[in-house]
């Protein structure tokens, strides 16, 4: 009997169009969306930083040392338009309105200073909000310290060996794939969760308040069947919505990967190539079964409670945030899985799928997420059962 | 058959059901200490103003609702303690009753079919035979969200007597329905009787109740003011009509009660 009322509401969910949007449309679309959005901004901005003709206003006399070598500097290092200036507030002023994007201000004993081979003072100005103006600044002049650094260690005749006290080699031992997972793995779950919450959101309202709104749960009610059979007929739709909405924002990220071809970054491709295996799906699978169910059980109390689409909505609606939010702390890279974030809900998900990722999953707290989730489940199913036992919840 | 027994039902107020009832009480009672028979060939009418407990008569007869005490029984079988087995019996059809829009005629049937546990060929010559009657074999692959009012009806009459039902509830079911419309329910409320089943409906139309019933209960206030055949009640009527003796009763029981 569960199964005549699954094949029922199964059948009847896939017919409702706003449903289907929600399960399938978007969650497909948004990998490639969000890919090609990404890809597409930062290769713009390199693009642009690349081909952008800066501005440098300058204050100081022409035969400023720090100005010829800035003048003789390839346009390997960005091209550039030298500005002079009397004073340092017109200077200022123009970086604010953006006429120019970097201002260099020499004091007048500046060359004095460096023939004295003492430190010549200059200040450097730019707009913090103008992205990538402070970083073209320092590069500009880290290269031509080094160049009057190298000046001055062959006009004091030293070895700028002895004068470099320590050799260090800084060296990650953590892979990329590692990298990848710690750092950025925790947008994958974060969408899943997102999703698996949205796919079951519209199921469950439609299913319980819409069949009650409707007035069909009445006559439903007056058949043979008994209360807990339709609950978990109509759960299972519930689940499985939010199962496909997931699945359907993997498929999205596989097709942006394999079919649309929007990440060409080779080592990158090679690393998600790497996540991305049976195993990968298998035990993420693992983890989504046990969160749908407990995201069913927390919705379905509350759209049996609601008298009307409306309310369920609005009830069901900052739940979302409640539920949704704790998934954003897979975008922390210093949050770890151990045996206390394992036992939190949604969290323990999260931090898992990212371990996942990185490849550095420990199977026992898979384990303990695993059983924590399931057991949320099964209490959330207890309590809305006996919310939809309760007569007065479920007739208007 | 249906038997019920010295019924009650009382709910449980809320504290927005307090504010709108404008009451300090914790409980209300729908229903108290209703009795009455139906017989099976036979149509029996529960008549009662807005609010008067006819619904949740209805709702604890097909065992939706749970009595708060009392005792029901459908064709022998004891409604309260098996209410799985009492709900094969009974067909309920009520004026508000809505249809699944996105599914088809045939679809809707065939699912409440299954529901009621029906086996496949005495489904098929079931569906056959009222589709044919009700005249609804155009429409039954079309879905029920762009049928009409009417065609709509068609599929909850069928829906409600795919089964075979030994007792048929109808609340209302001519509520918001045109005279063509309700013409469709009149005519199997006089099948069913024709067929030897029990058939119990509740209304407010005084005409209706005239044209169809037997033997009639009215209830006010969920307490019984009148209970016995068409014919006695038609026999001590001091008013003019049967609108106006309705009336005149319900009145005389709030003048008792004030």
């Amino acid at each position: 009997m569960i199964f005549t009322i699954f094949k029922k509401e199964l059948k009847d969910t896939l017919r409702d169009r706003r449903t289907l949007i929600m399960m399938l449309l978007i969650p497909v679309l948004i990998f490639p969306i969000i890919l090609n959005v990404f890809v597409g901004i930062s290769a713009s901005f390199e693009a642009e930083a690349q081909g952008k003709t800066v501005k440098i206003g300058f204050v100081g006399s022409e035969d400023t040392y720090l100005l010829e070598k800035l003048d003789a500097l390839p346009e390997d290092y960005g091209k550039k338009e030298i500005i002079y200036y009397k004073d340092s507030s017109s200077l200022i002023r123009d970086i604010q309105s953006d006429s120019i994007q970097i201002g260099i201000y020499t004091e007048k004993s500046f060359n004095a200073s460096m023939s004295e081979k003492k430190p010549a003072m200059a200040s450097i100005f730019f707009d913090a909000t103008d992205m990538g103006m402070q970083d073209r600044a320092k590069k500009y002049i880290n290269t031509i310290e080094g160049i009057a650094q190298q000046e001055r260690y062959i006009d004091m005749n030293l070895d700028e060996e002895q004068l470099k006290p320590f050799s260090i080699n800084y060296k990650n031992v953590a892979s990329d794939k590692e990298m990848i997972g710690k750092l950025g793995g925790g947008i994958l779950p974060y969408i899943f969760i997102a999703f698996g919450f949205i796919g079951c959101m519209y199921p469950a309202i439609d299913l319980f308040t819409g069949e009650k709104e409707r007035g069909t749960l009445e006559t439903l009610l007056t058949t043979p069947v008994l209360r807990w059979q339709i609950l978990f007929g109509k759960m299972g739709v519930v689940v499985l919505s939010g199962l496909l909405a997931a699945s359907a924002a993997l498929f999205g990220l596989f097709l942006s990967i394999e079919v649309l071809d929007i990440v060409d970054n080779e080592a990158l491709l090679e690393i998600i190539h790497s996540v991305l295996t049976f195993k990968f799906v298998v035990m993420l699978y693992a983890l989504l079964i046990p969160l749908t169910i407990f995201f069913a059980g927390v919705m379905i109390p509350v759209a049996v409670y609601a008298k009307t689409f409306k309310e369920a909505q609005s009830i069901i609606t900052p739940l979302n945030i409640v539920m949704v939010l704790p998934a954003m702390v897979g975008f922390f890279p210093g949050i770890e899985l151990n045996s206390i974030t394992a036992c939190i809900p949604v969290v323990n998900v999260v931090l898992a799928t990212k371990d996942l990722i990185a490849g550095t999953l420990d199977y026992g707290l898979l384990g303990l997420s695993f059983v924590v989730m399931l057991s949320l489940a099964i209490i959330a199913v207890f309590i809305s059962y006996k919310r939809f036992d309760r007569e007065s919840n479920v007739i208007q | 058959m249906i038997e019920i027994s010295d019924l009650k039902k009382e709910f449980i107020l809320s504290k927005q059901q307090k504010k709108e009832l404008a009451t300090k009480a914790d409980r209300t009672i729908a229903v108290n200490g209703v009795s009455f028979t139906c017989e099976p060939g036979r149509v029996f009418s529960l008549l009662g103003p807005n609010g008067a407990g006819k619904t949740t008569t209805l709702r604890m007869l097909s065992t939706i609702f749970k009595p708060t005490s009392g005792s029901i029984k459908i064709c022998g079988i004891d409604a309260i303690a098996h209410p799985q087995e009492a709900r094969r019996k009974i067909g309920f059809l009520t004026g508000s009753t809505g249809l699944y829009a996105r599914l088809t005629p045939n679809e809707m049937v065939k699912y409440f079919a299954d529901l009621y546990d029906v086996p496949k060929d005495e489904f098929e010559a079931r569906k056959e035979r009222l589709f044919n009657l009700l005249d609804m074999n155009e429409f039954q692959n079309k879905r029920i969200g762009k049928l009409s009012t009417g065609m709509k009806q068609k599929v909850s009459i069928c829906r409600t007597m795919i089964h075979d039902p030994e007792v048929v509830i109808f609340d209302e079911p001519t509520s918001g329905l045109d005279v063509i419309t309700a013409e469709n329910i009149i005519k199997l409320i006089r099948d069913c009787k024709e067929q030897g089943k029990t058939v119990i409906f509740s209304s407010h139309i005084m005409s209706e109740v005239d044209l169809l019933c037997d033997d009639i209960a009215i209830i006010h206030k969920g307490e019984m003011l009148f209970n016995g055949t068409m014919e006695s009640f038609r026999n001590q009527m001091q008013a003019e009509n049967l609108t106006a003796e309705f009336i005149r009763i319900v009145n005389q029981t709030k003048e008792t009660q004030s």
